[in-house]
């Protein structure tokens, strides 16, 4: 395979350099590299979109998921995946009015317009750098253990997570944001096209669907049903879930960037029906790759499994284009985040006056090696580190609904409350010291994550009603 | 000329009862994977016609929202 692999890898890299050093030409002026050009139709878009939303989390992440917990798997992504592109019209729509009237060149900025204090920018920029950079650093560290473990002769982990991160920031820092758009449409459709090269060689392995099935009713019924044989997919487990996946195009820079920069909202409808499609079939494999893995790898760790099911059973030349899928699928989101991250700053910094773009270039160098650090000292939970990456960027959701929505000017407590939410959450997740308080894994009958999201959401909610209704507090 | 409101609230108002129904026993049924469909478990096939019912009433929404006369052009 290692023949094959560095052919692949050489065609993929040589593609990516192309689209980055196409967009430099193209690219203007500072506007065009941070917002990409702002015309990006229904493909690109959709492309865009799906690559960014699909890491190693989907080709990796999902079937190991299918694997060990059974068909619930697809309620845990697939609906909120669903209720999310609906939401992308809904919000994308108020996004764009405000993103007009504001001169859009980030959410940091543009939250600190409408609530005119540069303290909503600053707790918007702390979440998305404490939940983001841990969120591209498993993904780089992914694909870098799985790559280390396939060619131990040849580098160690942290080399191909050191290369990995470096072709992304040369890519992204050439050709900005166009260039990161155009890659991701390459990173897309080769993810579709492994995933589903890989899926139908384990239907064929079944001789059917229903067969499929059938064999894994055989090895553990409760696959095929929820909470699962480890009884993680509980309701209330799939509802916080759901919520914190529904408002990734509200909280995730690189998301709202991308409903901003489409080039009108006609294609943003388009668009949205057009990611339901496009993520159905992006889905649906990783069940049969996830439900092959139950019966043929089902006491193998989840990184011999991988390797197995995306390697070794498959031919050499198939092998090697699902190591450059892999690639494809982590650099596409990492990029796309270490991008946006470096945008906001900047947007940041405007409101202050100029922001040169070499500093954003700076930022997102810096958060190129923030995540790079990261990666090799975090651990390997690549779908439960993504998980709590996503439920903690949700904690933001009610302070930019409320931003975004709210016609009457929302009020600071919104951002204190957010900032103490954050704080909470962050708290939450961090390992046991015992000289400090330990929080409740749940409030009364609620999961802690989800009690935080509705608390903040009713908070938002009340403190944007009476704002509305008193009269010293006009719009 | 906008649109009448109220297809559009109709399309929320099912994808939030899909949404719903996505997490009640009638998809998530506790350690019951029957009837099967195809021969796929129940949470399956159900959360696939969940799946499906909403990218449908997103698609009529788009359709259906009030400014959907009017979005031409540029950014509104």
């Amino acid at each position: 395979m290692s023949g094959w692999f560095w052919v692949m890898i050489g065609v993929y890299l040589a593609m990516l350099a192309a689209v980055g050093l196409n967009s430099w030409r193209k690219t203007k002026s500072a506007e065009e590299y941070i917002m990409g050009g702002s015309k990006i139709g229904v493909f690109v878009g959709m492309l865009t979109f799906a690559a960014t939303l699909f890491s190693t989390f989907t080709l990796m992440g999902m079937p190991d998921f299918f694997r060990t917990h059974g068909v619930g798997a697809w309620i845990y992504l697939a609906i909120s995946d669903a209720a999310m592109f609906f939401l992308v019209i809904w919000f994308g729509l108020h996004l764009r009015r405000v993103a007009t009237e504001h001169d859009f060149q980030g959410m940091a900025g543009l939250l600190s317009q409408r609530y005119r204090t540069r303290f909503a920018g600053v707790v918007y920029l702390a979440g998305i750098f404490l939940f983001l950079v841990p969120y591209v650093a498993i993904q780089i560290r992914g694909i870098a253990i799985f790559l280390s473990a396939v060619f131990p002769e040849t580098l160690p982990a942290w080399a191909w997570s050191l290369g990995i991160v470096c072709v992304m920031l040369m890519y992204s820092e050439i050709g900005g944001l166009r260039a990161i758009i155009h890659c991701d449409v390459i990173q897309g459709t080769i993810l579709l096209i492994v995933l589903w090269i890989i899926a139908v060689g384990c239907i064929r392995f079944f001789g059917g669907v229903g067969a499929m099935f059938e064999q894994v009713k055989q090895m553990d019924p409760a696959l095929l049903s929820t909470p699962g044989p480890k009884g993680l997919f509980t309701p209330q487990f799939l509802i916080a879930s759901f919520f914190a996946i529904l408002f990734l195009p509200v909280t995730q820079p690189q998301i709202t960037t991308r409903l901003v920069i489409i080039k009108c909202d006609k294609t943003l409808f388009r668009m949205a029906t057009g990611l339901g499609i496009f993520t159905f079939l992006v889905l649906v494999p990783t069940i049969a790759i996830g439900l092959y893995g139950a019966v043929k790898y089902a006491g193998l760790p989840t990184g011999e499994f991988l390797e197995n099911v995306l390697l070794h059973d498959q031919h050499d030349v198939i092998a090697a284009i699902v190591v450059v899928g892999l690639l494809a699928a982590a650099t596409s989101t990492a990029d796309s985040q270490l991008f946006a991250l470096g945008s906001e700053v900047r947007s940041f910094l405007l409101l202050k006056g100029k922001s040169p773009l070499f500093v954003t270039r700076l930022a997102i160098f810096a958060f190129g090696m923030a995540a790079l650090i990261f990666s090799i000292v975090s651990g390997n939970q690549l779908v439960l580190i993504a998980r709590v990456s996503f439920a903690g960027t949700s904690m933001m959701a009610p302070m930019i609904l409320a931003g975004i929505l709210s016609k009457h000017k929302p009020g600071p407590e919104v951002v204190a409350a957010t900032l103490l939410g954050l704080i909470l959450f962050l708290y939450s997740q961090l390992p046991a010291v015992t000289f400090l308080p330990s929080l409740p894994k749940a409030v009364g009958p609620v999961r802690f994550d989800l009690a935080l999201l509705l608390a903040l959401g009713l908070c938002t909610a009340l403190s944007t009603a009476y704002r509305s209704l008193s009269p010293r507090h006009p719009s | 000329m906008k649109k009448p409101p109220v297809f559009w609230k109709a399309c929320i108002a099912g994808i939030v009862l899909l949404c719903i129904l996505s997490f009640t026993p009638l998809v998530i049924p506790s350690d019951v994977a029957d009837p099967e469909f195809l021969g796929m478990p129940r949470t399956l096939w159900a959360g696939f016609l969940v799946y499906i019912g909403i990218v449908v009433l997103t698609f009529i929404g788009t359709m259906v929202h009030p400014q959907a006369g009017q979005v031409q052009g540029e950014t509104e």
